[in-house]
């Protein structure tokens, strides 16, 4: 991993289209300002991992449990 | 037409048009980048299921299945990146599925298609508000 120490108001350019600024360091959190071509998609990680383990539990259903959505569904 | 292989349903046969295109795959997922949704007989419910690996399939359904009233609020980003040019082809799914007793709808990582062009995306609904918006 790359480490770099940046100061409040200091940026990092990613390659030419994103730049990531230090906005403000106030106790144990750092504010971010990111500036990103605006159909790049930009996630917390936690949420990130949160989802893509979401996504491996739901990709290998059964039928079974299909009919069990169905079900829980109620008549329509 | 297009024929693929699926775990479930066997081989497959459909026409290009019906292929829906996610240019980044799905979260954690990206090598899945191209789905057909398929109807499962009278349910609500349809499988998404990938033509990148047989044995990727999700339970989708549309979260008025599941909410009474459900909206996202959309970044401009997120319209560009499918191409959007009219509300009423943008069509919202969640992913369920069972545990235990319970089901799981996963209203965090909805999946958005704009049925004109046949673009998805997931997103990834962040409970907390953005400062500002995305410049560019």
């Amino acid at each position: 991993m790359l480490v770099l120490t940046r100061k409040s108001n200091e940026s990092l350019k990613l390659g030419d289209d994103i730049t990531i600024t230090v906005v403000e360091i106030k106790g144990g959190s750092v504010r971010l300002g990111i500036e990103a071509p605006a159909t790049m998609r930009i996630f917390r990680k936690e949420l990130y991992d949160k989802i893509r383990k979401e996504n491996l539990l739901s990709a290998n259903v059964m039928e079974d449990e299909f009919a069990k959505i169905n079900k829980s569904l109620g008549p329509k | 037409m297009i024929k693929f292989e699926t775990s479930r349903f066997g081989s497959l046969e459909v026409e290009p048009h019906r292929v829906i295109d996610f240019p980044e795959g799905l979260i954690g997922l990206p090598e899945l980048k191209k789905f057909i949704l398929i109807d499962h007989r009278d349910t609500p419910l349809k499988w998404l299921q990938s033509l990148d690996d047989p044995d990727m399939a999700f339970i989708v359904g549309s979260p008025s299945l599941l909410v009474a009233e459900y909206s996202l609020q959309l970044e401009d980003g997120v319209r560009k990146y499918l191409q959007l040019n009219k509300e009423e082809d943008l069509v919202p799914l969640v992913i369920m599925r069972v545990q235990g007793e319970d089901i799981i709808a996963n209203f965090q990582g909805p999946i958005l298609i704009n049925a004109e062009k046949m673009r998805g995306v997931q997103l990834v609904v962040d409970s907390k508000p953005r400062a500002s918006q995305k410049a560019g």
